[in-house]
């Protein structure tokens, strides 16, 4: 008698949430992020871009008429943490997609169990090359400029400004300071610059004052770094504090310097000139609307991060649309060669590599602000397809 | 020629030198506290760093309630007394008389470190704090640019350093402690009150570290883990210069600061700890003592 109630129970139960599922069961999105350690910074921007698209969305009816619910877990900027919460997102919440990864080692790692979970990710924030490069994945995209779009655009700037430079690599050591680190010297020896030196530092590094030394002896007129969160406010305060500011031009990757790290980094990032796929000064109707909203809902404004987490619901919206279904395979084909409006203007993700193209700007650090000094199309900055494996 | 090598000096060689002579002062801080209490009570506080690491956030804490930065360098140290007092006297002292004191004492510490490190993290969260710099600003003495507050460090340390190193070598009080160290049970006999100048040594150690961590916040950030990146550096100078040895300390730590100041030159400066730490165990295996003697003999 008692196995029998229960089993009515049971049965009574899993048919209303049968039914509600039909309803308006919401769309879960899994966010793996930074929210604590020396990239908590960026994890800020990524999740202010993500509620802010997830609160438009909702309000707009949702996707397919479901609302689109997000789901966070901190990651510490360790590829060992990502991969665990990645996985109690996919088997235990359930969740549709995922998105969020900023350290590229860890979009790498949690590329690969979305693979096994059979389900899609999106990187917003991570530069390497490798990852829509030689290590790509069927179920990995990116949305944001690689480190390769960004060089394309800081050469053209480089090539104009300092012609014929000696130029000094500082990055940090690991899977993204080394590819942003290459493409720069790539793309800056192909206009004619000079490499006189190359260091790694640790991620997270409390000093570089020992850096120092090499960089001094190489006498550069260029240095390039791709520090990017807290320790971009150590490396340019402790490079004012020895006097070094003031001899070279200091370039670095779209990250090293955004709107979270400038208060802290103060007027030592003045002067500082990048490739990004981002500034705050893009004037165009949609960016207008986004950094309106963006300021009023958070008292800060948005960086490239921000802005392309922002952009990734929307991107992942019009898939699902297209689809008409949010299974894996449906959305990976709709995925493939979509072309959606962000605020940054029309983003194309390539089919061949899962990469999005957009229009690459030359930034510089003005006053404060992030003065446009130029930009490159998005033909023209995206560089070859090298991925293989689909 | 000649120019260009003293443009060298003054613009490459000379900058490194006073980077590795800052951080050299600061390990040597670290490393005397380590060395003393070992000297003396034979344990190795292995909750070294984390008693640096309070220093640290103690500073960071009264700072923020508005309390002068000259101050707190004073403040500090001395609210660390009673603390170290406290866990001698309280927690080390209940294990210290058995017969396998080095491994209780060297678990105890390490558990207490951990705590510590725990605590540091619920009170404070992960995330790194750095606190204004005191003394901005640079000057340029023989050509070489030398930021303002590298040098603060370098003459306030190694004027504490010399202190220490005064008390221990050439006060009544210093002759005590060595007494203590070289025959515990001779000099208790002479009156010297043995379980008193045990705390206190404990407290002046942890006391030392903490002063390290008030003049290093400002440069490393203050954050829960930052006890475990400097500690194995000063247990470095500590096992090279002699386990209860100050001169060792002092001459280890200097040394060992500048080969990885130098070297950072020519290599990368990651790659420059294996250098230290190979100097370590080459140190290990030819003088097991390290350069010099105990803090009771000599």
């Amino acid at each position: 008698m008692k196995a029998y109630q229960t089993t009515v129970f049971a049965a009574l139960l899993a048919a209303t949430s049968l039914t509600q599922a039909q309803a308006a069961d919401p769309i879960k999105i899994g966010v793996v992020t930074p929210l604590s350690g020396t990239y908590a910074g960026i994890g800020q921007q990524v999740r202010w871009g993500l509620d802010l698209a997830v609160k438009e969305v909702n309000a707009a009816g949702g996707i397919m008429g479901r609302p689109v619910e997000l789901i966070y877990e901190d990651e510490e900027a360790n590829p060992t943490v990502a991969v665990q919460k990645a996985e109690k997102l996919f088997e235990v919440s359930k969740v549709d997609f995922l998105t969020g990864t900023v350290s590229s080692g860890s979009t790498l790692a949690v590329g690969q169990t979305a693979e096994r979970a059979g389900k899609l990710i999106a990187t917003t924030v991570s530069f390497a090359d490798s990852i829509t490069g030689d290590r790509c994945s069927p179920n990995v995209f990116r949305v944001n400029a690689r480190a390769g779009q960004q060089s394309a655009a800081l050469a053209v700037w480089l090539s104009k400004e300092k012609p014929q430079a000696k130029v000094f690599y500082l990055g940090p050591d690991y899977e993204m300071g080394r590819s942003t680190v290459a493409a720069f010297k790539a793309s800056a020896e192909k206009v004619g610059a000079s490499t006189v030196g190359e260091v790694f530092a640790p991620l997270d590094a409390k000093d570089y004052t020992q850096y120092f030394g090499q960089i001094r002896a190489a006498r550069p007129q260029v240095l390039y770094t791709s520090m990017a969160g807290n320790d971009t406010v150590r490396l340019l305060t402790q490079l004012q504090e020895f006097g070094l500011v003031g001899n070279m031009a200091l370039v670095g990757a779209a990250g090293t310097v955004t709107s979270q790290n400038l208060a802290a980094i103060g007027n030592a990032a003045e002067g500082f000139v990048t490739g990004a796929g981002y500034s705050t000064q893009i004037d165009t109707p949609e960016n207008k609307k986004f950094l309106d909203a963006f300021k009023a809902a958070y008292k800060a404004d948005p960086d490239l991060y921000g802005t392309d987490s922002y952009g990734v619901i929307y991107g992942y919206k019009a898939a699902v649309e297209k689809a008409k279904s949010t299974e894996t395979d449906k959305v990976r084909e709709a995925l493939s060669g979509l072309k959606w409006m962000t605020p940054q203007g029309e983003k194309t993700i390539r089919a061949g590599d899962h990469q999005a193209i957009q229009t690459m700007y030359v930034v510089r650090i003005t006053n404060g602000q992030f003065k446009i000094g130029g930009q490159v199309s998005g033909e023209d900055a995206i560089g070859p397809d090298t991925c293989t494996r689909f | 020629m000649m120019a260009a090598v003293l443009e060298y000096v003054q613009f490459v060689l000379a900058p490194q030198i006073v980077t590795g002579l800052a951080f050299g002062v600061a390990v040597i801080l670290v490393a005397i506290g380590l060395t003393i209490i070992f000297g003396l009570l034979d344990v190795i506080n292995m909750s070294h760093g984390e008693f640096y690491a309070f220093g640290a956030f103690a500073a960071l804490a009264l700072g923020s309630l508005g309390l002068p930065f000259w101050l707190l360098l004073a403040l500090v140290p001395l609210l660390m007394l009673p603390l170290g007092y406290f866990t001698e006297r309280v927690l080390i002292q209940r294990v210290f008389n058995r017969k396998d004191r080095h491994v209780t004492t060297l678990l105890l510490t390490f558990g207490l470190g951990l705590v510590l490190e725990d605590a540091f993290r619920l009170a404070f969260g992960p995330n790194p704090y750095r606190p204004d710099t005191p003394i901005r600003g640079a000057v340029t003495l023989f050509g070489v640019f030398l930021p303002n507050y590298r040098l603060f460090l370098i003459v306030v340390g190694a004027a504490v350093i010399a202190a220490v190193a005064l008390v221990v070598y050439r006060t009544r009080l210093g002759a005590m402690v060595r007494a203590a160290a070289f025959d515990r049970n001779m000099a208790a006999s002479l009156g010297v009150p043995v379980a008193t100048v045990y705390a206190g040594a404990f407290a002046f150690g942890i006391a030392l570290a903490g002063f390290a961590g008030v003049l290093l916040a400002p440069i490393y950030s203050v954050f829960p883990t930052m006890g475990r990146d400097f500690i194995l550096m000063a247990f470095t100078v500590v096992i090279v210069g002699g386990l209860g040895s100050i001169a060792g300390a002092v001459v280890a730590g200097l040394f060992l600061t500048q080969v990885q100041a130098i070297a950072s030159l020519y290599i990368s400066p990651v790659w420059t700890d294996p250098i230290v730490f190979g100097i370590m165990v080459v140190m290990l295996m030819v003088r097991p003592r390290g350069l010099f003697g105990q803090l009771g003999h000599g």
